[in-house]
């Protein structure tokens, strides 16, 4: 009926990342006020990499979402920088994903163990 | 040897390679047709320019003494490429995807793009892939384009051509703005922009393309009406050889570019469609400039847009309840998109037809009223004949200079300025060539009224008898003299004269009735009528009729 093509795992796998993509960020950003290229040290560091490409844009929407919002801060080279930080609503909304993700994670770890053999015995 | 320019970019000023500031420029000109759509459009490539700016400077504090090529390559790899963000769409885990599994996608993919643009392709293409560029664009199978091109041959060759050299192929669109990029100027269009666009991208001035294209139309135009204006110079070939090349392929083509060829609509459109270079200030000017009448257009722009979106949008909820969330997704997109199409379509081709038959319309009025023209002041020195001395003469004057030249010069000058694409209407000039026209229409009544005046009384037919008193010769022969030519033109010749000038005209609209005789005698009558203001006039010009000549053999007309 419906088959399941390296296409579609691609489709799925990328869907997975891009859900988890802005609670990463936002739970980078919810340590504190962070330049974006310290967010995309620390996620590489954390083996998930993300172009600066794709950061920006994303940034951009959570700005004028309301989530986050940012300030020029005086660098000793050069102009100011943009650093982001969380707005009140930001982190409201970070409290409920975090309490998602964790059920999500619960139930995917749950649902994902192989079935222990000494229930039977 | 490689030449090193400074630009101030992002508040820092930067050495860099010239080569390598283009590569800049492009890449910049990619993202902003990336996230065109984007509501932060030109915070996110501010943001980015920021980090390029800070990347590079990073690059000249630890030694560098310019930027690079490789290094601008680096400092993009990095940042990633619009192909890249499509690829991730989101962003990768330690497995890398198969990259060039993804851009076959793309290909395909196209219709999902809300902007799509026309590009030859490069892959699949047999001359210049302007062909396999339509099919795409389209969704059609190339073979179809190129079987239809090659039957329509003498028409879509120019087209091709023009194509080929103004669309760009499909690897100048993995990097960006490679090349200008050929859009409709919405701003001074005349009908659809097409050739102020074309003007843009090829740099030159638009009268002179509208001219190119406005020729063979003409000519297509005066050939419908048989006037084959260049028989008179034996150019006989000449126009010929235009007319089967050019005059249907310059509309055919005018159409097809117009159907095809985007409206330069954002500010990121026009500063392409001249070449310049995009950033942020070129942006500001521009709009500035713009921003006059840019709320009338968006307003009729975005009911244009909805009218399309709606069937669009129904499609969309009719097929997401029957199938899957993921089959469904892009075929309404699709069809969305077809159904623009084939709006547009109906709508430019609508616009070209009524564009074409004003067009005719206009020429062929222009024609006329200079036939008439032409007729009428070569005629001025035969004015004796019809008019008499003192006011009727200056009501004829006045008609052929106000009624036929006047709209003629007129209808030219404001076609000219149009073509020159002159924007600023000259109030004086326009009213002054109104009121003159209207002007002529006082005198009109004015000159029939005197001149059926003139007309209006015949005298009494004054009889003349000749007799043919020679038995011998039992026959009358009526032989016209050989013909005269005035002119051999359609339009100058003039049936009822053979001859004329100032004093003399020779009068061709003889009528001969040969009677039985009622005696054995036989005779020619000659009768004389003639017109006149009065009756003593009538009969005074009656009396000036001169019969050429008689033999006693034969009359001679």
């Amino acid at each position: 009926m419906f088959q399941f093509t390296a296409m579609d795992i691609q489709n799925t796998q990328s869907q997975m990342r891009k859900g988890v993509l802005e609670f990463c960020i936002l739970s980078i950003i919810n340590k504190g006020e962070v330049y974006p290229s310290d967010i995309i040290d620390q996620m590489k560091a954390a083996n998930l990499h993300i172009l600066e490409g794709t950061l920006y844009p994303l940034l951009t929407r959570l700005k004028n979402a309301g989530l986050l919002h940012y300030r020029w801060v005086e660098s000793v080279s050069g102009p100011p920088r943009k650093y982001f930080v969380m707005t009140d609503a930001g982190k409201e909304a970070f409290s409920v994903l975090l309490q998602t993700w964790n059920d999500m994670a619960n139930a995917v770890s749950l649902l994902t163990q192989p079935p222990t053999p000494n229930t039977e015995a | 040897m490689k030449k090193v320019i400074n630009i101030n970019f992002q508040g820092r000023i930067l050495p860099i390679e010239e080569a390598s500031y283009e590569t800049l420029k492009q890449y910049i000109e990619s993202l902003r047709q990336y996230f065109d759509a984007e509501e932060g459009r030109d915070e996110i490539i501010n943001d980015i320019e920021c980090r390029i700016a800070e990347l590079c400077d990073d690059r000249l504090k630890k030694g560098a003494v310019c930027i690079t090529e490789d290094d601008m390559r680096l400092i993009i790899e990095s940042i990633g490429r619009p192909a890249d963000f499509e690829a991730q769409d989101g962003f990768e885990a330690s497995a890398p995807i198969n990259s060039s599994n993804v851009k076959q996608e793309q290909f395909s993919d196209n219709g999902n793009d809300p902007q799509k643009r026309l590009y030859r392709d490069e892959q699949n293409k047999v001359i210049g892939g302007v062909c396999a560029g339509i099919a795409n664009y389209l969704k059609l199978d190339p073979l179809l384009v190129r079987v239809l091109w090659i039957l329509l041959f003498g028409i879509s060759f120019f087209a091709y051509v023009l194509l080929w050299i103004a669309v760009p192929n499909t690897s100048a669109s993995q990097v960006g703005g490679i090349r200008k990029r050929l859009f409709r100027d919405i701003d001074t269009k005349m009908i659809g922009g097409v050739c102020a666009g074309l003007s843009k991208y090829f740099g030159v001035r638009v009268g002179l393309i509208r001219l190119l294209f406005l020729i063979p139309t003409v000519l297509l135009v005066f050939n419908w009406n048989h006037f084959h204006l260049f028989q008179f110079w034996e150019f006989d070939d000449f126009p010929n050889f235009i007319e089967l090349t050019f005059s249907p392929s310059a509309v055919f083509v005018y159409i097809v570019l117009w159907l095809v060829l985007p409206e330069a609509r954002t500010t990121a459109d026009k500063l392409q469609m001249r070449g310049e270079k995009v950033d942020i200030n070129s942006i500001k000017n521009t709009i500035q400039t713009d921003m006059e009448g840019f709320g009338k257009r968006a307003q009729t722009w975005s009911s244009s847009f909805d009218k399309y979106k709606k069937p669009a949008g129904e499609n969309e909820t009719n097929k997401t309840s029957s199938s899957t969330a993921e089959g469904a997704a892009p075929e309404p997109a699709q069809r969305g998109g077809c159904l623009h199409f084939a709006g547009r379509s109906i709508t430019i081709l609508f616009k070209a037809f009524v564009y074409f038959v004003l067009g005719i319309i206009t020429i062929s009025i222009l024609a006329a009223l200079f036939g008439v023209g032409v007729v009428t002041t070569g005629l001025l020195p035969l004015r004796r004949f019809v008019l008499e001395d003192g006011a009727h003469n200056w009501y004829a004057y006045a008609i052929i200079v106000f009624f036929i030249w006047v709209p003629v010069i007129g209808i030219v000058t404001a076609i000219i300025r149009k073509i020159a694409g002159v924007k600023k209407a000259n109030v004086w000039v326009r009213g002054g060539f109104w009121s003159l026209w209207a002007l002529s229409w006082i005198f009109i009544p004015l000159f029939f009224a005197t001149l059926t005046k003139s007309f209006s009384k015949q005298n009494e037919p004054q009889e003349e008898v000749y007799k043919l008193a020679n038995a011998k010769v039992n026959y009358l022969e009526v032989s016209a003299q050989p013909k005269l030519k005035y002119y051999n033109h359609t339009w100058l010749k003039l049936e009822p004269f053979t001859f004329i000038d100032s004093d003399t005209v020779y009068v061709r609209n003889l009528r001969i009735r040969i009677v039985k005789a009622a005696s054995d005698s036989f005779e020619v009558k000659y009768v004389r009528i003639s017109n006149g203001k009065t009756l003593g006039e009538a009969e005074r010009l009656a009396s000036k009729l001169i019969l050429t000549s008689i033999n006693k053999t034969a009359l001679y007309f």
